[in-house]
């Protein structure tokens, strides 16, 4: 096995999430290109976690530490938030969440002047500019590949959930897309997007990461942009399905989710899972990003169709116990508030168009929500 | 009676649409020309056409025909003026206090250096510092139409943008304070002396802040509506225009008051940011043309090495200042350089001040244009050069880097 598919142990259950933010202008509040910027003045102060540059030098990532728990995960979050919203000020750019921008042009954006963002335009040609879109990822900590493998295809179920919950882009290149995420079509477009094949040891994992790369269609598992992904070199599952939410209290919020359900997931570790879930993989991730919470999913487990606001709040229910002992249970019931009442960002986004009137007040008030407190 | 009555007389009447029409299609063409022989800006180009069109020149353009073509000048600088002004947001020089004390060091010691130099090469104090406060300015017409045809945004575009109109007004509320001094020079009673820059200034800011107040209301009253926002706002700069030229105020401090009001009184955010430019870019080309035109290239001989001295003197004042601020604002290193250069061009502005500054002394009006239109011609035809030298390099503009 090569060195970067040795796997490293997490020793416990631990949650981490990377969140892709908007850097905008504050004339008209279309994206601004000050990425580098931003980052070198960020990086002038300490600060937790890191600030890295995105595709686009319209965008900058947010990394948090390892957590075990909602309270010090939102804690930094905010922290990091806040000092970063101040070095904007400094440029008087703004930062904002939300899954898509809604009118910026894709043609206007400039990539990230890196090596490997060079290279991905290359590749991808005009994909890696629309590849402008924001996303929230999540890392839970697994103790090794065999389990991160396991981990993986059971959250696969579970998939609609993130989507539905964190479904902030309902806009796109200046109009209404009608989908609640329109975010995941542009990632769909890649060809190396999609699930990660149906393998169960580590072992059949490295062999089939070592064949593609023999192919030389991947370099390195950073490649692949599938939904759900292995990240041996932190010892992470990553799940890369949703929108970044508009305030990073939700963001730390569906952090929690993702670790009590992975505890959840694992604590019931029995016979390796059925493949059926890939046979409506498509449709559910599709009817969470067409309709959120409104959407139907097919449950492969005897549950036939399910709406899937009841299928999520019936996993909240169930989750409850695995919340408390992971001190996660303030998040849970945010979310479960939120689900039960249907709302979602996207509608949000869509209520502030109808009622303000132009994309440059719905752009602004995503900075104006995402500054929170801190101010603008 | 004439039987032929129905046809025009020759010689034919010089017209003002045709003009502008000719002047427009004379700058396109040549902007398009030098970039593609000489691979400058297309700014240079238009300047060129109109020395070439103009009394350095052919001479096509007569004296009746030029002063037709203030009113072209004037609506471009309006235009120009609105859009620099929507583009500052005084929240930014709270929160970065640094570009504010740059700012204030940048104008200062230019000032200081201008008048310094000017005296030195014995210019009469009172001359030395006019020149001095009109060289203050930096050009906003340059600036932001080098900016825009690149595509420029960042660091470097928004602070050059935002020094340039801090310079702009510094350099014109410094010209009205001379204005007094000018006025006991030639022995005007106490009455004027006070009253004139008083009633310049105020007035100015006045019509300015009616102006915005009036846009805020009608663009709250219309919705948000792109074409009719872009048709209430360039209707109102054309009729402030007009009106500061009736009332006999600044264009300069009207219309930059209307964009600076008209954005930062808008806490509603009732006015869209549309871009204004696409319509005003024909008045931009004109406007270029029409300064080249006015333009003598016997000036440059005539105010020479003094001239030059002033030039110099301005870049240094202006650099020191930039720089000794640069590493505190929050810029990237290396970045300060850029800025400094990017401030370079001197304000055509200058033009009409020179004049408005003397214009009930013709006397002091002559001196005075020997040091500053020289200097505005060499301004002219570098400074859009050196602005887009400046954003190139600090990768701001549209091009991959």
């Amino acid at each position: 096995m090569s060195p970067e598919m040795e796997f490293t142990p997490s020793a416990q259950l631990s949650v981490g999430v990377e969140l892709e933010l908007q850097i905008l202008n504050s004339r008209d509040f279309n994206l601004a290109r000050d990425a580098i910027d931003l980052i070198s003045l960020v990086d002038k102060t300490p600060h937790p976690g890191e600030v890295k540059p995105e595709i686009t030098e319209s965008m900058i990532e947010l990394n948090s530490s390892v957590h075990l728990g909602f309270d010090t995960l939102r804690a930094e979050l905010r922290q990091l938030r806040d000092q970063v919203t101040r070095a904007a000020a400094q440029l008087n750019v703004r930062i904002a969440g939300g899954g898509s921008h809604p009118f910026h042009k894709w043609n206007e954006r400039r990539i990230y002047p890196s090596e490997r963002f060079k290279h991905l335009l290359e590749v991808y040609g005009y994909l890696a500019k629309q590849f402008t879109v924001f996303g929230q990822h999540i890392h839970i900590g697994v103790p090794d590949g065999d389990s991160a493998l396991y981990l993986a295809h059971a959250l696969a179920r579970y998939i609609p959930h993130f989507i539905a919950l964190s479904a902030s882009s309902p806009f796109q290149q200046g109009a209404d897309t009608g989908f609640q995420s329109s975010r995941l079509n542009t990632v769909s477009a890649f060809p190396l997007s999609g699930v990660l094949p149906f393998v169960h040891t580590w072992r059949d994992f490295a062999a089939y990461f070592e064949k593609m790369r023999g192919f030389g269609i991947v370099d390195s598992m950073k490649d692949f942009y599938w939904d759900i992904r292995p990240k041996p070199e932190y010892g992470t599952v990553e799940i890369r399905v949703l929108d970044t939410p508009l305030t990073v209290e939700r963001a730390a919020q569906l952090g929690a989710y993702a670790q009590t359900l992975a505890h959840y997931l694992l604590a019931r570790r029995g016979a390796p899972s059925s493949d059926d879930i890939y046979f409506v993989y498509k449709y559910n991730r599709f009817q969470a990003c067409r309709y959120g919470l409104a959407g139907t999913i097919i449950d492969t487990d005897g549950g036939g169709k399910l709406p899937l606001q009841r299928d999520v709040l019936a996993t909240l229910e169930i989750l409850q116990t695995h919340a408390a002992q992971l001190g996660n249970s303030e998040a849970l019931s945010a979310l479960q508030a939120e689900a039960t009442s249907g709302h979602s960002d996207a509608e949000w986004l869509r209520e502030i168009h109808r009622t303000l009137g132009s994309y440059h007040d719905v752009a602004r008030r995503q900075s104006e929500e995402w500054a929170g407190k801190a101010g603008v | 009676m004439n039987n032929f009555e129905f046809l025009p007389q020759f010689p034919l009447v010089a017209n003002p649409l045709a003009l502008f029409g000719l002047l427009l299609l004379a700058g396109a063409l040549g902007g398009e020309l030098v970039r593609r022989v000489l691979n400058l800006p297309r700014i240079t180009g238009y300047v060129l056409i109109g020395l070439v069109l103009g009394a350095s020149g052919l001479d096509v353009l007569d004296a009746r025909m030029r002063g037709y073509t203030r009113v072209f000048i004037d609506i471009g600088l309006g235009l120009v003026l609105f859009e620099l002004g929507r583009r500052i947001q005084i929240a930014w020089l709270i929160r970065d206090r640094w570009l504010a004390a740059m700012a204030l060091a940048e104008c200062t010691l230019s000032f200081v250096c201008m008048f310094a130099a000017l005296v030195w090469v014995n210019v009469e104090p009172l001359y030395a510092a006019v020149a001095a406060a009109i060289g203050v300015s930096s050009s906003p017409a340059i600036v932001l139409l080098v900016a825009r045809e690149l595509k420029a945004e960042g660091q470097v575009t928004e602070r050059a943008l935002n020094l340039v109109a801090i310079n702009s007004v510094a350099a014109f509320v410094l010209v009205t304070m001379l204005l007094s001094w000018i006025h006991r020079e030639y022995q005007a009673g106490w009455f004027v002396v006070v009253l004139h820059p008083l009633y310049l200034m105020s007035g100015s800011l006045l019509a300015g802040t009616v102006a915005s107040l009036l846009a805020l209301g009608l663009a709250a009253w219309l919705g948000k509506r792109v074409e009719l926002h872009a048709a209430l706002l360039l209707a109102i700069v054309v009729v402030l225009v007009g009106a500061a030229e009736a009332l006999k105020l600044s264009i300069l401090i009207s219309l930059l008051t209307f964009g600076v009001l008209v954005r930062n009184l808008d806490s509603e955010h009732v006015v869209m940011p549309v871009d204004v430019g696409r319509f005003s870019q024909i008045f931009f080309i004109v406007l270029f043309v029409a300064t080249g035109a006015i333009l003598h290239i016997g000036d440059l001989i005539a105010g020479g090495a003094t001239a030059a001295v002033y030039v110099a003197a301005r870049f240094v004042g202006k650099s020191i200042g930039v720089l000794s601020f640069a590493h505190l604002s929050g810029i990237r290193a290396g970045s300060g350089g850029l800025l400094s250069l990017a401030l370079l061009p001197m304000s055509g502005v200058a033009l009409a001040m020179t004049s408005s500054a003397g214009s009930s002394y013709p006397g002091f009006n002559a001196k005075l244009s020997a040091i500053v239109l020289a200097a505005a011609l060499i301004f002219e035809l570098i400074g859009p050069l050196a602005v887009q030298f400046a954003l190139r390099r600090s990768g701001e503009t549209q091009e991959e880097a």
